[in-house]
């Protein structure tokens, strides 16, 4: 094995050494790949915060570059939400994490990290959640509705998996600063409701439906910070 | 891209669109499903109701049924008692065939979860001693009603019959 691994080095090494050659008689400078780390913040969640009483929220982003077309992504947040329906009134808090990978199908000029892209993520939410006040629905009401009942009933401690399909884009507005938006259909692994209600919002899910999906949208600004750089080797078939 | 990004924005817009109706076959807070029987009969055998007038003492309007064995009465939400008069020809237009039996439901309430549409519903159980106490008792002559049986102390929904009235 160890044989084997030799070898492969060494014609790696006279790759290489190909490489430096036809460039040094080309007298073209070296093509680079840049990789790094990308992070940002999602906008929507941030102005949400300031115009939506009842929403507090952020969302941190981050993706790394593994290849040219495949990145490893994260998305980390906290929210607060309290929903006022017609016949309930809650309160959610909590945060949640949400990792997995991007697929870029956009092809770049040399040095650019545009991105149009589909990916994956498996998300994880801790919350609580306060049912505030709720309304009996009586829909033969002879002896009249009866009034909204305060409720406050508070439950800790509960967890929600699910697994997200999204696509998305991003692009370079200035040097190495990004926006990017991306949507997402989420479907509901595992869920740990409380007695006696349910899990009508889950952080980082969003609101939740009869069935197991739910749906998310996010706009990011991030920046790029470029840790190495790495040389582009010419195709075969374009070495002249 | 910015044409997608725009087209996206448009689109998860038109997606947030209330849709949270309760459905009507829902089974939310149920009424008290009562079966009249003929009390005379060897066997158990249903008997229809004549003009049948329910109303709450201080009430104005009541519900009327005619020619049905089966009715549904309303129990209060707010309280572990309710009081309804039934009366015998009550909701035809005649007041000197009437014959009033009044009685008293005694239960426990329990407000369970629906939906986020729904919300929550009441549902109740009849007392175990004494659910259900008539004004006078049913063996005096003027009461119309001649027994009360209760079938299904829990009352969850209203396809199912709670209370046999023989009369």
């Amino acid at each position: 094995m160890l044989k084997y691994s030799f070898s492969l080095l060494l014609l790696v090494a006279s790759f290489l050494g190909n490489a430096q050659e036809v460039k040094v008689k080309d007298s073209i400078k070296p093509k680079t790949e840049r990789y790094g780390l990308r992070f940002g913040v999602d906008l929507f969640k941030l102005t949400r915060s300031f115009y939506e009483k009842d929403y507090r929220g952020i969302e941190l982003v981050g993706d790394f570059k593994l290849t040219r077309k495949h990145y490893i992504a994260a998305e980390i947040g906290t929210e607060n939400k309290t929903v006022d329906d017609d016949r309930l009134n809650f309160t959610t808090k909590g945060t949640y994490l949400k990792a997995g990978f991007d697929f870029n199908g956009y092809e770049n000029w040399l040095g650019m990290n545009n991105m149009l892209y589909v990916g994956m993520r498996y998300g994880f939410s801790s919350f609580s959640q306060t049912l505030n006040s709720y309304s009996i629905y009586n829909p033969n009401p002879y002896f009249g509705q009866a009034p909204e009942i305060q409720s406050g009933q508070k439950d800790n401690g509960l967890t929600a998996q699910w697994v997200e399909v999204l696509a998305g884009a991003k692009a370079e507005m200035f040097k190495n600063f990004y926006v990017g938006m991306s949507v997402r259909l989420n479907y509901l692994v595992s869920n740990k409701k409380p007695d006696g209600f349910d899990n009508l919002y889950i952080p980082g899910f969003n609101r939740t439906y009869d069935g197991k999906f739910g749906v998310g949208i996010n706009y990011t600004v991030s920046y790029f910070v470029p840790i190495f750089k790495s040389e582009v080797k010419p195709k075969e078939g374009k070495k002249k | 891209m910015k044409k997608i990004f725009l087209l996206l924005f448009v689109f998860l817009l038109v997606g947030c669109e209330k849709d949270d109706i309760c459905d009507a076959n829902t089974p939310t807070t149920p009424r008290l499903v009562i079966e009249f029987y003929d009390f005379n009969a060897s066997t158990e055998t249903l008997k229809n109701v004549t003009n049948l007038g329910v109303i709450a003492p201080s009430f104005i309007e009541g519900i009327g049924f005619n020619g049905v064995n089966k009715i549904q009465v309303p129990l209060k939400i707010t309280e572990d008692t309710t009081t309804l008069r039934f009366i015998q020809n009550g909701s035809d237009t005649n007041i000197t065939n009437d014959n009033e039996d009044i009685l008293k439901f005694n239960y426990s309430r329990n407000e369970v979860y629906i939906s986020r549409a729904c919300g929550f519903k009441t549902l109740f159980t009849l007392n175990t001693t004494s659910p259900i106490v008539p004004t006078e008792p049913f063996s005096s002559a003027s009461s119309w009603i001649k027994n009360i049986v209760i079938v299904k102390a829990n009352l969850e929904n209203e396809n199912e019959v709670h209370v046999k009235i023989f009369f």
